[in-house]
């Protein structure tokens, strides 16, 4: 086969690729705009509208589809995932930190971490279930399945901050040791400087991770539920497009959420060429 | 326990003493027993070849690495286990190692504001200090850049100007001129003495290279094998080297191995007169060295206090001012011969033609 023909080949082959990776999405998207209460979600579009996003929002007339359940479910899983990622973030720089020197055991308990990330979700959340009935301890979103979601996330933080240290140069902190600065305040003035963009990795890892996890917090968070699990539970009725509305805002937030940490990002870069511009004006 | 003898040893005038510093690796040793003393408001430099465990002395009297054994007393006071921070020593790295996210300025002020022992907390004073320091190194005007907009040379300057603010009474410089080309290399020797003449604290820089070590130490320490082999000033090292391997190691000898035998230097290439320069060692060798060598035609006569031996011309290589020439013996070794162009013409010798190598037997250094 001669070169264009590869070239068109593999164009072909990415084009499909990203059809079938994007084309739930935007299938998704068409269906929220889908005319309402009357209409479901099937093609063809019978009329465009809004309906469903105010459906959400309880500003439409009442009718029989009942609004959506997930008020107190998205506060309750904006609520764990940012609790999920202040301690699995925490952990996971201080844990990749100790990892920068040898210590004994040092190969054990790496995986021991790694496995938090490794075993199947739903065995992990039954067998807190389990744990916890032991023991008698109420399950609850913000205990048990708290626990699990750490379990969970903390290994992610730990590898993107165990690949930023391993391209960090040591030195700096060497440099600011023998100018008679502390460890401690060492590592808050130069090394977690250095380090932040990883920690923000680590955090949207986190976050997003905590945010839409389902198998484990499924037997273990009791009675209040998450958000997967209250959209989920709409979904054994019959599904109208105010999930797709839904999930349309969600899509929108994460977009947010991304944005945020690019911005952030830019301006750890971008402080010190402006300050270099600033002179040579 | 700490004895009465680690201060009755201490000798005043020292900045640092080292004695008897281990350090090995996985059993393999880097530092086989250093002793060493530095004096006060001195350029020191350590010279030692690859492998020779000059970086590692240098992080283990600044407390990066532990010593293995052995003591280290600085300013009279025993460091070693003292965490670097609370030691009091510079260090200047051989990447500078300056902080990525400060400006010049920053860079130079951190350590005043954020050490443990006697932090400066008044602005002004900072700004003052910072100031007069960029200054002394020669900065001004590029204060705010970010130190990722300034070249190398300034690099090597704001690494040291933001060591020397601090006002540490010895400062250790690993290779600092390693990361520099050439050109500048050359001018930041100089500077490098006079910031260290104008602050009076003591450098210990650490080197590959024999004419940096010589040029710029008042004293110079050759380190070979993890041991102290010679410790003498630029002058006496230059002409007395303590042993065959300093002598190797200073890059401007021919040695030769063998035998001592009443007279003369028994050599694999013949019989060398000795002249009166002796030195103890436990590895007999021969010494010349390549500026006190002449080449003459094959048939040419020598007097009767020179020493000849015969070779054939290899190659040369033409270095300005002086003119390095390589002659094949006949056990196949190689013999250098530095010629300076001041004081003769440079000739054209014959590829593979025989010469005479001549020099006076008073100019040879014996190692017996």
């Amino acid at each position: 086969m001669n070169a264009t023909g590869i070239k068109f080949g593999l164009g072909l082959y990415t084009a499909l690729f990203i059809v079938f990776l994007y084309g739930p999405l935007v299938v998704l998207g068409i269906l929220s705009f889908q005319t309402g209460p009357e209409g479901g979600p099937q093609f063809p579009i019978i009329e465009w509208s809004t309906y469903w996003y105010r459906h959400l929002f309880g500003l439409t007339p009442p009718s029989r589809i009942a609004p959506l359940p997930i008020e107190q479910a998205l506060v309750r899983s904006l609520t764990l995932a940012v609790m999920t990622m202040v301690v699995s973030t925490v952990l996971g720089v201080t844990a990749a930190q100790a990892f920068r020197r040898k210590f004994r055991g040092s190969g054990v308990v790496f995986y021991l971490i790694v496995l938090g990330m490794m075993v199947p979700g739903v065995l992990v959340g039954l067998g807190m279930a389990l744990v916890a009935n032991a023991f008698g301890i109420d399950r609850h979103w913000w205990g048990t399945a708290f626990v699990l979601h750490v379990v969970y996330t903390f290994p992610f933080a730990f590898l993107v901050m165990l690949a930023i240290f391993n391209r960090f140069d040591p030195s700096v902190e060497e440099a600011s040791w023998s100018l008679g600065v502390s460890p401690a305040r060492t590592f808050r003035k130069i090394t977690f400087p250095l380090i932040f963009p990883g920690v923000l990795s680590a955090m949207l890892f986190a976050f997003t991770l905590s945010y839409d996890e389902f198998s484990r917090t499924l037997f273990a968070s009791g009675r209040d539920l998450t958000l997967p699990l209250a959209i989920y539970g709409t979904f054994s009725v019959e599904v109208h497009p105010n999930v797709f509305a839904f999930g349309v805002l969600t899509t929108l937030f994460s977009f947010a959420l991304l944005g945020t940490y690019a911005i952030l990002m830019a301006m750890s870069v971008r402080r010190a060429r402006r300050v270099a511009i600033q002179e040579e004006a | 326990m700490r004895l009465a003898s680690d201060w009755i040893g201490a000798d005043v005038s020292a900045v640092l003493q080292l004695k008897n510093v281990h350090r090995s690796y996985a059993g393999v040793p880097a530092l086989a027993g250093i002793d060493a003393t530095l004096p006060n408001d001195a350029y020191v430099s350590l010279l030692g070849p690859s492998g020779s465990g000059k970086t590692t002395l240098l992080r283990v009297i600044a407390g990066f690495e532990p010593a293995d054994g052995g003591q280290i007393l600085f300013a009279g006071r025993r460091i070693d286990g003292v965490p670097p921070h609370q030691r009091g020593i510079g260090f200047v790295f051989q990447n500078f190692a300056l902080f990525p996210h400060l400006s010049v300025r920053q860079n130079i002020a951190f350590g005043l504001e954020s050490r443990v022992v006697d932090p400066v907390t008044d602005v002004k004073i900072v700004a003052g200090r910072v100031r007069d320091m960029i200054a002394l190194v020669g900065l001004a005007g590029l204060e705010d850049r970010a130190i990722t907009q300034i070249s190398g040379g300034q690099k090597q300057r704001v690494a040291l100007a933001r060591t020397l603010v601090t006002e540490p009474s010895m400062v250790l410089l690993d290779e600092p001129l390693g990361a520099l080309d050439a050109n500048l290399r050359t001018r930041m020797r100089g500077e490098l003495r006079k910031i260290r003449e104008r602050c009076g604290v003591t450098f210990l820089h650490v080197t590959g290279s024999e004419t940096e070590a010589l040029a710029m130490g008042d004293t110079v320490l050759v380190l070979d094998r993890g041991r102290i082999a010679q410790s003498a000033d630029a002058g006496t090292l230059y002409s007395r080297p303590a042993s065959p391997d300093v002598a190797r190691f200073l890059n401007c000898f021919n040695i030769f191995s063998g035998e001592l035998a009443d007279d003369a230097f028994v050599s694999p290439v013949g019989r060398l007169a000795l002249g009166d320069a002796r030195q103890p060692s436990a590895k007999p060798a021969y010494a010349i060295r390549y500026d006190r060598v002449s080449i003459r035609p094959k048939d040419a006569a020598p007097a009767g206090d020179e020493v000849r031996i015969e070779g054939s011309f290899v190659a040369s290589e033409y270095s300005g001012a002086a003119i390095n020439s390589f002659f094949a013996l006949d056990d196949g070794r190689v013999f250098e011969v530095e010629t300076h162009l001041s004081h003769a013409a440079p000739e054209n010798y014959e590829e593979r033609g025989r010469y005479a190598l001549v020099w006076k037997k008073e100019d040879s250094l014996v190692f017996a």
